[in-house]
């Protein structure tokens, strides 16, 4: 960790402190003070992305949690977030429950359906798990997609939330939620993986056998992984729901949960600012190739006349295939080693 | 009762053909150790090569044939040469989630070629029925199932008879124990690479007959992977038996089950008997229960 020539921590709370000296204070307050001003200053266009982002972050998060450092890799979390986000809509409009007291409950609902859908990694791992998580997917999707409660085929519609008759229902607005949410959980993610809960989480990925040999209980922790990552999609879907005021079965598709794991793959597995790497580079290549394919589908005509599915789920494999073979710790990894050389900086080793 | 056997029947039909594309994934699985997502898309493609042959290029039946059959070998071996072989030594689920996002350029490749359109094969089979002692079937789906049942006996053939056979069995073994013996192993694994993708076309075949190529059908490798794993993914007559007991069982729940839920059954119903199986049974019907050491 970089940090200032004669700086030292003296007690306990100095060397475990995140943030270290008060330059670095100075950035974080600057960043937040910049992030608060963003909505204000930029086009509509952008911000309607970031929140994109910062949903997107709250959910691989989750998803880090239980891959990346439990090492139960999860193709469910598409339908976490659907659950997530139908609950939401069932609590604050069948319910008439507030949204400030939906956001925490439908996490902690979607945490209790993730209990159900973590069972199986009691029993099965690697790419057993992986299958049938994909099986929790399409269960839980049909479910769905059939029960009475949600709307069926039509999905739920979901009223903007309010504050003290301040109704949030633009995108600038929303941003004022969804920001503070997503640094909020970052902030718990962030501490979460260095208490004995991370540690048992990073031991169990390493190996599970071994871990329980030096007495940690699997049958908890795995189900704890479970429940902390769909609770963080749970949040994620409520957000969701609120952001594009409708809860529908065709936002959270199989696809859409393979991005999110292979964000996690390009971020870095087992890395909390891997997470925001994964997810900015990801929707940064899907925004380019919806910009390039309408230049391309006019010099090639071949292409056909709406390319963007097809090349930005080509572009996307292809990312994903290159950082499996050449950086399969991700860009976290490169991260450090950008950090490492600048606290050496004069100097190569 | 009379419902019952007609339902039995039709499940019979489809479950060899899931059938057909577990075995290509088993096959991978058995000498590679790698669960292959991408023969979804090499069934698409395969199916896609076969069309264009037979109704963009007019070729007769065989030479279709064989020309998807090649095809689909050869992206077989491309895959495995490109992005199977550079991650020998590394983590199997590395591989793993690789022939994931193979999967996901093919899928994107696929999208592009179809452009949403559907193609069909009207052209070489009549898509006629065949009424007999009460029980109706699709002549297409009966060819497909024989079809099927063909390549399993082939596949039996191939493994017991022929000396690259004995060599994909020997890697399956033992990697190191197969090398010392004189196999290739990066032979048999490009082998098992282009033979499962042959395999896995017919499958795609059989498939595109009964349903026409759309962009959804590579995602039937997905199933087929469910089938693999409940069968046991070492095990080929596991492969077989969990295809047929899967479309079976698809079919009888949903001509029961789907009047009283409102429809749908036949999506869900691999899905659940795959967790039931894996709490049951977690290493598949008939896969071998491995043993772990620290």
């Amino acid at each position: 960790m970089w940090r200032p020539c004669g700086t030292f921590d003296e007690t306990y709370q100095k060397d475990m402190a995140i943030v270290r000296t008060p330059l670095r204070w100075a950035v974080l307050l600057g960043a937040l003070l910049v992030t608060g001003l963003l909505p204000v200053v930029v086009p509509y266009y952008f911000v309607s992305f970031l929140n994109n982002l910062a949903i997107t972050v709250i959910l691989v998060m989750g998803l880090q949690i239980v891959s990346g450092y439990c090492g139960q890799i999860s193709f469910g979390q598409a339908a976490y977030m659907a659950v997530g986000a139908y609950s939401a809509a069932i609590f604050t409009q069948k319910l008439g429950l507030s949204f400030w007291v939906a956001l925490p409950l439908s996490g902690i609902f979607t945490g209790l359906f993730g209990l159900v859908g973590g069972a199986p990694s009691l029993r099965i791992k690697g790419f057993y798990l992986a299958v049938a998580t994909i099986a929790v997917h399409f269960v839980t999707m049909w479910l769905i997609l059939h029960l009475e409660v949600t709307g069926r085929s039509h999905g739920l519609a979901v009223e903007p939330p309010t504050l003290a008759g301040f109704v949030f229902d633009t995108d600038e607005r929303m941003f004022y939620i969804i920001m503070p949410t997503m640094l909020l959980m970052t902030y718990g993610a962030r501490n979460l993986v260095r208490t004995k809960v991370g540690r048992a989480f990073v031991a169990i990925r390493d190996n599970d056998l071994a871990a329980q040999v030096m007495g940690i209980n699997l049958f908890y922790y795995k189900l704890l992984a479970f429940f902390i990552s769909c609770f963080y999609a749970g949040v994620a879907g409520c957000l969701w729901a609120h952001l594009t005021l409708v809860a529908h079965f065709e936002q959270f598709t199989l696809l859409h949960a393979l991005w999110y794991i292979g964000m996690l793959i390009v971020g870095g597995m087992g890395s909390i600012p891997g997470v925001f790497f994964g997810v900015i580079l990801i929707r940064i290549l899907d925004e380019l190739v919806m910009v390039v394919s309408p230049v391309l589908a006019a010099w090639f005509p071949w292409l056909g006349s709406a390319p963007a599915a097809g090349l930005g789920v080509t572009a996307f494999g292809l990312v994903l295939a290159f950082f499996l073979i050449w950086e399969p710790r991700g860009l976290a990894h490169r991260w450090e080693i950008l950090k490492a050389s600048l606290r050496l900086y004069p100097f190569a080793h | 009762m009379e419902g019952f056997l007609q339902l039995l029947m039709l499940g019979l039909m489809e479950g060899g053909l899931y059938a057909i594309v577990a075995a290509a994934m088993v096959l991978v699985f058995k000498s590679t150790h790698v669960v292959s997502l991408a023969h979804g898309q090499i069934m698409g493609f395969g199916a896609l090569a076969f069309w264009i042959g037979l109704v963009q290029l007019k070729l007769p039946l065989v030479v279709a044939l064989l020309g998807a059959l090649g095809f689909s070998g050869a992206m077989g071996w491309f895959i495995e040469r490109a992005a199977m072989r550079p991650l020998i030594g590394q983590p199997l689920f590395a591989s793993f989630l690789n022939t994931f996002a193979v999967f996901l350029v093919l899928d994107g490749i696929f999208q592009l070629i179809l452009k949403g359109e559907s193609y069909s094969f009207s052209a070489y089979l009549p898509k006629g029925n065949i009424s007999w002692g009460g029980f109706t079937l699709a002549i297409t789906q009966l060819v497909s199932f024989l079809g099927s049942l063909l390549v399993f006996l082939g596949l039996a053939l191939f493994y017991r008879w022929t000396k690259l056979g004995l060599g994909m069995r020997a890697t399956a073994e033992d990697h190191q124990l197969a090398q010392s013996t004189g196999i290739s192993v990066r032979g048999v694994f490009s082998a098992i690479w282009v033979l499962s993708s042959a395999t896995a076309t017919f499958a795609g075949l059989a498939l595109a007959n009964v349903t026409d190529i759309y962009y959804t059908l590579p995602y039937m490798g997905i199933k087929g992977l469910v089938v693999a794993l409940v069968g046991g993914l070492e095990s080929l007559p596991g492969a077989l038996l969990a295809g047929l007991l899967l479309g079976v069982l698809e079919n009888v729940s949903a001509g029961y089950l789907d009047p009283l839920v409102g429809g749908g059954i036949k999506e869900v119903a691999a899905y659940v008997l795959l967790l039931f199986v894996l709490l049951v049974k977690p290493y598949g019907l008939f896969g071998l229960v491995r043993i772990e050491r620290i």
